[in-house]
């Protein structure tokens, strides 16, 4: 459809966009889960000593997933609201 | 399909005593109801290292967080014979010994009103995508960590 389309939307929430620096950005060409964590941590090596839980498209997925263009993955540090 | 539309839950900042006081006044025309609970969640100054906490400024993934209170709700509603049930929570900042959380549920009879108050309590602490970032009095900030 457009050059857009292999790109998946990142977000980052609480204590983590202290290590990511960012709270919304743009990767390409990811196809699971397992290998984002991997490119993650390898740009942002305090992340493999971090805790979160990662939701694909507002849906928490504990162990690996499939990845398709257009979807939103938050990496979410433990909840503190309240 | 529920006959509950979705509601508005953040507040922007804190969740003043006037607010709680108008909405328990605004449910005066439901006779049917016998017995509210209330829960008002506080600021508290606990001492990090040895400075105390000033402040929380609240953060969310707002869309996660409507999705997961709709579900809280639904699931109160399906637990519980309520009459009604409010949830209300603050994102910015909240000063220490101010009101951050509000849940109030209505009901015929007590028990169902209490316990309902708290299922939906433990449920928002768990599940709800906020994150607050305790201020210290020197102006430093540290990301809190919820007690189980």
């Amino acid at each position: 459809m457009d050059t857009e389309k292999s790109k998946i939307t990142l977000l980052a929430f609480g204590q983590l966009t202290d290590i990511t620096g960012q709270s919304t950005w743009e990767m390409e060409d990811i196809s699971d889960i397992d290998q984002l964590k991997a490119i993650l941590i390898e740009k942002y090596p305090a992340l493999a000593q971090a805790k979160y839980l990662v939701a694909v498209n507002m849906e928490v997925i504990r162990g690996n997933a499939t990845l398709k263009p257009g979807d939103a993955v938050a990496l979410l540090p433990p909840f503190s609201g309240g | 399909m529920s006959e509950k539309k979705p509601k508005k839950v953040f507040i922007d900042g804190p969740i003043t005593p006037e607010f709680v006081a108008k909405s328990i006044a605004s449910h005066s025309t439901k006779k049917d109801i016998g017995a509210h609970s209330i829960f008002l969640g506080q600021v508290r100054n606990d001492l990090i290292g040895d400075k105390a906490v000033a402040a929380i400024e609240y953060t969310a993934y707002p869309e996660m967080a409507d999705l997961k209170f709709h579900e809280i709700r639904e699931a109160a509603f399906a637990a519980y014979p309520l009459t009604c049930l409010h949830i209300y929570h603050s994102l910015g900042t909240v000063l220490a010994g101010e009101i951050s959380l509000f849940v109030f549920t209505s009901a015929i009879h007590r028990a169902e009103a209490i316990k309902a108050c708290e299922f939906i309590v433990e449920r928002i602490k768990h599940e709800i995508p906020v994150w607050g970032k305790e201020i210290l009095e020197d102006g430093s900030a540290v990301w809190k960590v919820n007690t189980v």
